[in-house]
């Protein structure tokens, strides 16, 4: 019987080999190298394509995107969303993979092919580890406003948009976020850049290209980020075109100072642990034990609380961290009055009352940082004052002369605020420069704009570095923004009054800013 | 668990068949056949998932006509074993969900193409004398399923996102079949059957490191119509 039948498999082997195996397609291939700025997996995954006219229609299905069509205009280009994964370096030099997103305009309109200019957008502070800016059809993702948000501002309109998501989310297993580490996170949008370059040639539109114009922008935290990747490809001898940090900390040793010295910030018990675990991280000097810092309430396991997959609001319910008392309500007493002036809840005057209930609110029982801790910082800042700090507390004009860093600051956090720094490295934009932000900005004080505007004013009164206030007093090519900012503010504060409107200001401000870095790229071929 | 009852099943039924005697002294116990195999899938699946996946994409299999080739060996009076199987045809997945991903067009798009290898060993009871010209007959068996040559097509690359394999397990499942034969001469005769087979796989897509699935059971249903030749050896 076997005999008999061992005809017949060979003439089922026969016809297997006469079907013939053409193969089977092929994925995506996966990068051997760890090199920084490698592009992992060539081609890139494509998560979504809207053609402009059904990008518009989602976004005209909520309020806020409606908002935002009115704000950036009808889409004049489609765009397709892919999702990078591509390798940089982490703060200790290691090679640690990352991700981030890929938007190519798409669409018959003349500004939506061939070579085009390309955006590099740094995102802001968010506690969400799953934070993934690519991922526009995953409404329930963190990111998703702040995708629609570019994607709709500059993908829409004709430019390539590079965005990473930071080491510390989304897939990276870094297990922080190196937050507010200029050189790592320029780092990271430079290798972003490399492989967004990379993977072009191989999207579902590879005859749209590079054109060689490379913008920079960012908003809050990646307003920093943006000013600190200006930085690093400048002093790499790399072009960037024109750049527009908008809202972020970069003059963080003040900012630091001034939220010690009780002008604490919307969002602070947020910033902090992001903070001081990057610093801890790079630089082993922020703390021993993390009690140093944080009462004993908070002070187990808030070095890897941050980025998270629970909820903030869960965070705060569970106590894990307190909503806004950055600080103990009851102030150290050190015995130096004017130190101790300092340490004490602001009050109106010197502050206005508005300004008083904001830092005011900042302070409760108990705080997340130690009176311990904010005693010994405030002394420091006092004694190796940050220049523009003081002088903004003695009531004067910032200037190119009173702005200088803390020579020697003996506490590390503050050592690490200098490194980190923008004022630092005694650097100055070569391509335009746009500050945007608001003056009444309750979460990134205006000061950090207004400090590095007087670190540059040279460059302000030249022209290169300019500096756009929101909330300032409509004038020039930006007045309408600016009329459209307050005017959408004032609807805001009518509808639920100063001190909840006042908790939106910042994000209100953003498609603001982001509109305002578009049309001033506009005027930087 | 399907794959031994099957086998079971045929070996009791191979058992059986050889107690029930040789093959009466028939000079022609080998029958080589050529034929149509007209396939129709009944099949169903679950919804695509994994990252990234809009709820509500599914697929359907089109129908596919290919080459039959069989051999069937006649055991005794009653019983035959047939081994079955079709020329490797191309088989598309259709989508079936949504008009369009974002701005991709989806529903009706011919989305992944497979071929498969897929034999069938069937125990068949022949009903009258092996002298009738007509022969009902039933089946029971064993299909093997074989996927290979597993691409997806542009269409279906737009909507996954780029550049894709495709994964599907082979699949062992029962099979019947029912029919007649009739026989002009000891030579030549011609066959009509129907026949049915579990066959289920699991697809899963591999898009830039993004794995989606999808269970899909294909109920292939196939009217065969051959011509025979029978012969000794």
């Amino acid at each position: 019987m076997l005999k008999k039948f061992g005809g017949l498999t060979v003439a089922v082997l026969a016809t297997l080999a006469l079907a013939g195996c053409g193969g089977n397609s092929q994925t995506a291939a996966v990068s051997t190298s760890t090199q920084r700025g490698t592009l992992a997996v060539n081609p890139p995954l494509r998560v979504a394509s809207l053609s402009a006219s059904a990008f518009a229609a989602d976004l005209d299905t909520t309020t806020s995107g409606q908002q935002l069509l009115q704000l950036a205009g009808t889409p004049a280009c489609g765009v397709d969303f892919y999702y990078l994964k591509y390798w940089t370096v982490a703060p200790d030099g290691k090679p640690t993979e990352v991700s981030g997103a890929l938007m190519v305009p798409t669409g018959a309109g003349s500004q939506c092919s061939g070579a085009r200019p390309i955006v590099l957008y740094a995102h802001g502070t968010t506690t969400a580890s799953t934070y993934n800016i690519a991922d526009i059809s995953d409404t329930g993702n963190a990111a998703n406003s702040e995708s629609a948000m570019i994607a709709a501002v500059f993908a829409a309109q004709g430019y390539i948009v590079v965005a990473p998501n930071y080491e510390g989310y989304d897939i990276s297993n870094l297990g922080y976020h190196p937050y507010v580490d200029g050189a790592v996170n320029a780092d990271d949008m430079i290798d972003a850049l490399a492989a967004a370059r990379a993977a072009l040639p191989h999207t579902f539109t590879p005859g749209t290209t590079d054109s060689g114009q490379l913008y920079v922008t960012g908003y809050s935290e990646g307003g920093y980020v943006a000013m600190a990747t200006v930085k690093a490809m400048q002093a790499a001898g790399d072009t960037v075109t024109a750049s527009a940090p908008s809202s972020g900390p970069y003059a963080l040793e003040a900012f630091g100072d001034a939220i010690f010295f009780g002008q604490v910030d919307i969002g602070s018990t947020v910033f902090a642990p992001f903070v001081t675990t990057s610093y801890q991280n790079a630089y082993g000097n922020v703390y021993q034990q993390t009690s140093d810092v944080y009462s004993s309430t908070y002070a187990t396991g808030i070095d890897t609380l941050l980025p998270t997959a629970t909820p903030l609001a869960t965070l705060f319910q569970s106590g894990k961290l307190p909503e806004a008392a950055l600080f103990d309500s009851t102030t150290p007493v050190t015995g130096n009055t004017q130190l101790d002036q300092l340490l004490a809840e602001p009050t109106s005057p010197p502050y206005t009352p508005e300004q008083a209930a904001l830092f005011d609110a900042g302070f409760g029982s108990p705080g997340l940082v130690t009176n311990a801790f904010r005693a010994a910082y405030a002394a420091d800042a006092l004694t190796n004052p940050d220049q523009a700090t003081m002088t903004l507390l003695n009531g004067g004009t910032l200037t190119a002369s009173d702005v200088a860093l803390a020579a020697s600051p003996g506490i590390g956090l503050r050592q690490d605020f200098k490194v980190n720094d923008m004022r630092n490295g005694g650097w100055a934009p070569k391509e335009p420069m746009l500050m945007c932000g608001g003056d009444q900005d309750p979460t990134v004080f205006f000061m950090n704009t207004e400090i590095m505007a007087a670190e540059w004013s040279p460059l302000v009164s030249g022209g290169l570095v300019s500096v756009l206030d929101l909330n300032g007093t409509p004038g020039g090519p930006f007045a309408p923004l600016q009329s459209a900012f307050q005017s959408t503010y004032a609807a805001m504060v009518s509808a639920v009054g100063a001190s909840t409107a006042i908790q939106s200001y910042h994000a209100t401000e953003a498609p603001f800013c982001m509109v305002a870095a578009r049309d001033f790229f506009a005027q930087v071929p | 668990m399907q794959y031994k009852i099957a086998t079971l099943a045929l070996g009791t039924a191979l058992a059986l068949a050889a107690t029930t005697g040789a093959h009466a002294g028939n000079a022609t116990p080998n029958d080589i056949r050529i034929g149509g195999y007209f396939v129709h899938f009944d099949s169903s699946a679950t919804d695509f998932t994994g990252p990234y996946t809009v709820p509500g994409l599914n697929a359907s299999i089109n129908n596919a006509t290919t080459l039959y080739l069989g051999y069937v060996r006649t055991l005794s009076r009653h019983f035959a074993v047939e081994l079955a199987f079709g020329w490797p045809p191309v088989t598309h997945a259709v989508a079936r969900g949504p008009a369009a991903v974002g701005s991709v067009p989806y529903n009706g798009q011919k989305i992944a193409s497979v071929r498969w290898l897929s034999p069938t060993a069937l125990l068949e009871y022949n009903f009258f004398s092996p002298d009738a010209h007509w022969r009902p007959f039933v089946g029971v068996g064993v299909n093997y399923t074989y996927f290979y040559d597993r691409r997806i097509t542009p269409a279906g690359e737009a909507v996954v996102g780029g550049p894709t394999s495709v994964s599907m397990p082979s699949s062992v499942g029962p099979a019947v079949t029912a029919g007649f034969t009739y026989r002009f001469n000891q030579r030549w005769h011609m066959v009509a059957s129907y026949s049915v087979a579990q066959v289920n796989s699991r697809l899963t897509t591999d898009t830039a490191g993004v794995f989606r699935t999808s269970s899909v059971h294909f109920w292939p249903n196939a009217v065969v119509l051959s011509v025979g030749y029978s012969f000794g050896f």
